[in-house]
């Protein structure tokens, strides 16, 4: 038999089996209250699907098209009214407090039925990801407050995350491509603040989103080293929004152009910039910031991973549907061999992209952004301590400095490099399967329902429609499958190199 | 491709490229607001002025008089620019096929030959089925000295703007069905809105209910799977020749951005990844032409033993074309899935091209089944 030492070795060879199966070693470690939380989470899913998501999603899509400028205002007062926009933030922040990979399991429930709706509500928490990975304790707490406090007084208080320039989408998602691209929007340090100038595109939800976690650059010419996350308040001065984009699919949840001039930011509202970074680690900034970026992306992409699970799963609930009430010469089609068979494939695609979110979860529950939060002791603790302890107690604790200095350095110094590289890797992995899969399984119920599958009212086409945008953004599946490269196979190849490509 | 082994088409290529460039270029997100937006009757005129809505009909019956291969090159430079007039090309010319082979020269004459525009020149037609593959078609029964017509028609192409339909029918016994000419403005037919679909906005469609409609038999009674059949090899191609337009549409335009777009320094066409699926679309691109090309030297010889061929190469360039516009958004990034692009249009058109005359599946049966003589 190996001695420990032997097996040890032979598990550290590419794959490494800390890598290979994440479920294996992570699942025991996981408090039994998870399930029971997620079991719910899942419910109330599916009662909103029954009572909102499902009666509207077709009229909203057909509105949109009527009505290119429509903005889903009743739609958030909605899910604000559901608790939706809280259902994930820490209690320490005042929110629900949910277990962070519930969120993947309901964002395929409510994207079975519509992926804009689904964004609508999900994209709040790709900003709350900016706020909170920034360890901006701080900042964290007075905006996350503000949207526990919009859902009490029932006026919405959602957060869009604002990087893509209209010269630039890849670039800013790797601080490898960043200094080689074409940004523009500039952050220029003046006395008690920043003065912004640029536009920011695809922004999902800005237009009816209160608060906007902006990116932008010191330098132009040094992104990378550069990097500012701002917190900009609708209707500040200097910020406005520019044309609604007009898109193919996932309508309901606009994408809008944002635009800054001469936009004044106090310095309470600078989420992450180099000098509140060097406070915390001595880490160059330029590697921080990656860390930063994988850290929002690596949380958010197993989440767009489920959004594109929920759409295979509704275009197979929506073939499964038409092939047991429609015949071909004579014989309904669920009782053809080559249906049962393309059914089943289907199936088994929302099964295996639903595995893909689960191993992602695992990597970001154990070795990522929320590890802390799913120790079963602080899981605990957070889940059954009175609000009014994390209200009196902690959250003047947030304000303090050392707070923000203690989560940089939990965040940044006290983590390795190949638990990030886990995390982000898997993140990309479960975001180009669970898109791919997605797309895969609209198109199959596209064919399979032949000319019923092309009509607007039978819902597979706006599927297709809305599930094409998930092979795009976060990253398009192009950059997120050399991502892949770069996390889980290029550390294990010395002479491998990531975006250097000479041609 | 196909005009440079055939001189004799390239005027007439010629001419739908011009029109294209003409008529549609830059306008095609306006056209595809329809039914949310204006339809475009000035466009529809042009394109019947030009003879579009005619090629393949006899210069006697009030046609072009044109080839297969001269509807694949106006279907494919159309195409390349905007489906949407391509789907309404197509759709008449699948019903005048129909009528050509029923021998009803007489039904085409009478509508065709006295067509002084576009409104009369229409004939609606659910070009998305094949009829045989249908359960549901309309009963028929005698009436009189000529036949009435009872139940539901599902998108119908060109009902809400044509004033006739040929439609499919059957009998309550039987199987096989036969076509009907029926005239949309009586007072038995009742029809829907214009039916918001997947894509060709502008190739609209609306569903119909006949309540003992008066009709007119084309050709003999009970024939119409075998006309259909008749006919489907050749429209086959023609759908298929849509999407290798498609096809090259959507690579011109990839091709376009990437030489222009900038990413981590230098154009993205520069980035091997982009290049490899540019090269992907390009190769698939021109083997869709090179089949299309074949396929109706096949057919204009008649040689015999090629329908299948000419089916299954047309399957084989709608599944392609499916990847390519995907493909062709994803060079763009977000661009591509937005309408100010040409690329979301072509994702959505190309599936729609392809579910043309019947579904896909049920296509591949009959192939197999024709190819395996079972």
């Amino acid at each position: 038999m190996l001695s420990s030492a032997e097996v040890s070795n032979r598990l550290s060879g590419f794959p490494r089996f800390e890598d290979m199966s994440l479920s294996l070693p992570y699942a025991p470690r996981m408090p039994r209250g998870m399930v029971r939380e997620t079991r719910k989470v899942v419910a109330i899913a599916r009662t909103f699907n029954d009572e909102v998501a499902r009666p509207r999603a077709l009229d909203l899509d057909r509105k949109t098209h009527e009505d290119p400028d429509y903005m889903p205002r009743d739609l958030v007062e909605l899910a604000n009214r559901w608790g939706f926009y809280t259902m994930w933030i820490p209690r320490i922040f005042g929110g629900k407090g949910y277990n962070m990979p519930s969120m993947s399991y309901f964002a395929e429930e409510i994207g079975s039925v519509c992926l804009g709706i689904m964004n609508v509500i999900g994209v709040h928490y790709l900003g709350v990801a900016g706020v909170v990975a920034s360890a901006n304790t701080r900042l964290a707490k007075r905006i996350l407050g503000e949207v526990v406090q919009g859902e009490k007084t029932g006026n919405p208080c959602l957060i869009a995350l604002a990087t893509t320039e209209p010269g630039a989408g890849t670039d800013v998602e790797e601080v490898e491509l960043v200094d080689k691209g074409r940004v523009a929007c500039h952050a220029r340090r003046v006395e008690g603040g920043y003065v912004v100038n640029g536009t920011k595109v695809f922004i999902s939800m800005g237009h009816v989103s209160t608060w906007t976690v902006l990116y932008a650059y010191e330098d132009l010419k040094k992104p990378s080293e550069t990097t500012v996350g701002l917190m900009v308040k609708t209707g500040t001065q200097g910020f406005s929004f520019g044309t609604h984009e007009n898109k193919m699919g996932q309508r309901v949840c606009p994408a809008s152009v944002l635009v800054f001039e001469d936009c004044f930011i106090p310095d309470d509202q600078v989420l992450f910039s180099a000098d509140m970074v060097r406070k915390f680690t001595k880490k160059p900034i330029r590697e921080v910031t990656q860390r930063y970026i994988d850290y929002v992306v690596g949380a958010t992409r197993p989440g767009v991973c489920a959004f594109g699970v929920g759409a295979a799963r509704g275009a197979f609930e929506i073939a499964l549907r038409h092939a047991s009430t429609t015949t071909m010469n004579g014989t309904l089609l669920i009782n053809h061999e080559w249906v049962q068979s393309t059914l089943a494939e289907m199936y088994k695609n929302v099964a295996l992209g639903r595995l893909a979110y689960t191993e992602a979860n695992y990597a970001n529950s154990h070795r990522g952004l929320y590890k802390i939060l799913q120790l079963k002791p602080v899981y605990y603790y957070l889940r059954f301590m009175p609000q009014a302890y994390f209200d009196k107690v902690i959250a003047p604790m947030l304000e303090k400095d050392y707070s923000t200095r203690l989560m940089g350095k939990l965040s940044y110094d006290w983590t390795r490099p190949e638990d990030q590289r886990c995390c982000s890797g898997w993140a990309s992995l479960a975001k180009v399967a669970g898109t791919d899969i997605g797309v895969r399984n609209c198109q199959m119920a596209v064919e399979l329902m032949g000319q019923a599958g092309l009509r607007q009212d039978a819902g597979v086409e706006k599927m297709l429609r809305d599930i094409k945008l998930l092979q795009i953004y976060e990253g398009t599946n192009q950059l997120n499958r050399l991502n892949v490269f770069k996390c889980l196979i290029a550390p294990e190849i010395p002479q491998a190199r990531v975006f250097e490509e000479k041609m | 491709m196909l005009s440079s082994f055939k001189g004799d088409l390239k005027p007439f290529e010629e001419l739908a490229r011009s029109f294209a460039a003409k008529e549609l270029a830059g306008k095609t997100e306006g056209h595809d607001r329809y039914p949310f937006g204006e339809f475009f009757h000035d466009v529809l005129d042009k394109a019947c002025e030009a003879g579009f809505l005619g090629i393949m009909l006899p210069g006697d019956l009030g046609g072009t008089g044109g080839s297969i291969g001269t509807l694949c090159v106006v279907l494919g430079a159309l195409c390349r620019a905007d489906s949407s007039p391509g789907g309404i090309v197509f759709t008449n010319a699948l019903v005048q096929e129909i009528l050509l082979a029923a021998d009803a020269r007489d039904i085409a004459g009478e509508i065709f030959g006295k067509a002084s525009s576009a409104g009369d020149f229409l004939v609606a037609f659910p070009s998305y089925a094949n009829p045989a593959h249908q359960d549901n078609l309309p009963e028929y029964r005698r009436s009189g000295r000529g036949y009435s017509l009872t139940g539901p028609v599902d998108l119908l192409v060109l009902g809400g703007l044509a004033r006739r339909a040929i439609i499919p029918a059957r009998t309550g016994s039987g199987h096989q069905c036969s076509f009907f000419l029926v005239d949309l403005d009586h007072k038995g037919v009742l029809k829907s809105e214009p039916v918001f679909t997947l894509g060709m906005h502008a190739c609209p469609a609306v569903d119909i209910r006949f309540d003992g409609v008066r009709a007119r038999i084309v050709g003999e009674e009970g024939k119409g799977d075998e006309y259909f059949d008749r006919v489907s090899p050749a429209l086959h191609v023609a759908a298929a020749a849509m999407n290798a337009g498609i096809m090259r549409g959507s690579l011109d335009e990839a091709l376009a951005y990437a030489r222009e777009r900038f990413q981590g320094g230098r154009e993205i066409i520069r980035w091997s990844e982009v290049s490899m699926l540019l090269a992907g679309m390009a190769v698939k691109a021109d083997v869709a032409e090179m089949c299309v090309t074949l396929a109706c030297q096949a057919l204009e010889q008649g040689k015999a033993g090629w329908s299948s061929r000419c089916t299954a190469s047309a399957l084989h360039i709608h599944e392609i074309a499916c990847e390519v516009v995907t493909d062709g958004i994803q060079v763009l990034g977000g661009n591509g899935y937005m309408k100010d692009y040409g690329q979301e249009k072509r994702f959505r058109d190309a599936r729609q091209v392809q579910a043309l005359l019947g579904s896909v599946p049920a296509r591949k049966l009959d192939l197999i089944g024709k190819v395996a003589g079972i």
